[in-house]
């Protein structure tokens, strides 16, 4: 055999291996994964973790990286706070954005937020079974379980081709999100130290 | 009566004197008619990635987000703005000639909104420029480029050779100033584009990435 070939069934390999690890879930399965995200969120007062954030264009030569930390305290209050290599926090509080651009302060009264502090706090509590908003797939890999929600509605197709959720096997919460824009296009957001249930004071809300 | 007569005269009368007023460079007069050009070092690296921390000031509003600029061929650039949280506000494929929108967001999509970020952009990301006159002060050299109506002058600094400056300006006035921080004089730092006729203000700083 020559050398060519040889490389070539290597490569078709480790390609197959590696896509072969990505399989769908069986029914059973699904409602397994899904009841425990579930009772996990139903029992989520607060998280506290900190966040690196990819935004991958395709003619960028690298992701443009930003990070970290995010705080969420039931029912509605969130705060997503840029540190490196920046500083901008946005407060979402009472139907209200409030943004604190390196020292500037503005607040937005706007429904427009109402769905992406929806989107993500769905998204770090992994709660986002919802079949009117999403068609939701589901897959597993050796390390994650990972849901697919594709918009239904054409208001948010237009931002958004899909949402891939990943939760480590062992966590019933997301520990990396996904959007994928309309022209591929995405941002990756990974979560670490995530901790659940910490003390947060109202304090942390304020912006 | 007569007094308002007066008045309304002296008014218009001033209005159409200051219309009538040139724009004058700062700077005294040093050659004509050259066939030189001179070259905008920023944006001019194929193998860089520009991405700028943006702030947009417009009546009052304030926008942010994140601007990238990506030299893709001899001719076009690639520019798209984003919001801090990564969505995609604005693709633009730009080139001294063309201007094409591969995405723009729902609230964006105004005829006057994208008009002025073309000229904003197209301004910013000029390559060369074709000099009609030179002039010049204590701190700069000053190129006068002609751009179909307007005029751009082109601010070099004398004593570090640094490319610091653009103002566009019709006969009368100035309408775009472009200002540029630069440490080395290659990548501009920090970037100022401010409107003189609207209520427009875009500062980018240059994130490391």
């Amino acid at each position: 055999m020559q050398m060519k070939q040889i490389s070539s069934i290597v490569f078709l390999f480790f390609t197959t291996l590696f896509f072969a690890q990505e399989t769908k879930m069986t029914t059973a399965e699904i409602t397994k994964f899904k009841s425990a995200v579930e009772k996990e969120a139903k029992t989520i007062k607060s998280i506290k973790t900190d966040f690196i954030q990819y935004k991958h264009l395709d003619f960028l030569s690298k992701d443009i990286e930003t990070s970290g930390k995010m705080t969420f305290k039931s029912p509605n209050l969130l705060n997503w706070q840029y540190t490196s290599p920046y500083q901008y926090s946005i407060v979402f509080k009472n139907n209200k954005v409030y943004i604190n651009d390196q020292g500037k302060k503005s607040t937005v009264d706007g429904k427009m937020f109402e769905k992406i502090n929806k989107l993500i706090v769905g998204s770090v509590s992994g709660n986002m079974f919802d079949d009117k908003e999403f068609t939701i797939s589901y897959f597993k890999t050796k390390e994650f379980y990972i849901t697919k929600l594709v918009p239904k509605t054409s208001t948010i197709k237009k931002y958004i081709k899909e949402v891939e959720l990943y939760f480590p096997i062992n966590d019933s919460t997301v520990s990396q999100v996904k959007l994928i824009e309309p022209s591929n296009d995405y941002t990756k957001i990974v979560f670490k130290n995530k901790v659940i249930n910490a003390k947060v004071d109202d304090s942390a809300f304020n912006n | 009566m007569q007094k308002w007569t007066i008045r309304l005269l002296i008014i218009s009368f001033s209005v159409f004197l200051s219309s009538c007023k040139t724009y004058n460079v700062e700077g005294k007069k040093l050659e004509k008619g050259s066939s030189k050009t001179i070259l905008n070092p920023y944006f001019s690296n194929e193998n860089e990635d520009y991405v700028y921390k943006t702030q947009i000031e417009v009546y009052n509003n304030n926008l942010s987000g994140i601007f990238v600029a990506k030299k893709m061929n001899d001719t076009i650039h690639r520019v798209v703005f984003t919001t801090d949280f990564g969505n995609k506000l604005l693709d633009f494929e730009i080139s001294e000639t063309g201007f094409k929108v591969n995405y723009v967001v729902e609230g964006l999509d105004r005829k006057l909104i994208l008009n002025t970020l073309e000229k904003d952009f197209k301004l910013l990301l000029k390559q060369s420029f074709k000099i009609n006159e030179v002039f010049e002060n204590n701190e700069y050299y000053i190129y006068k480029c002609n751009d179909e109506k307007r005029f751009n002058y082109v601010y070099k600094s004398k004593s570090d050779d640094k490319f610091v400056k653009i103002i566009q300006a019709s006969k009368s006035k100035e309408k775009l100033t472009l200002k540029f921080d630069s440490y080395e004089g290659k990548i501009a730092e920090n970037i100022l584009i401010l409107h003189h006729n609207i209520k427009l203000k875009i500062t980018l700083n240059k994130l490391e990435n």
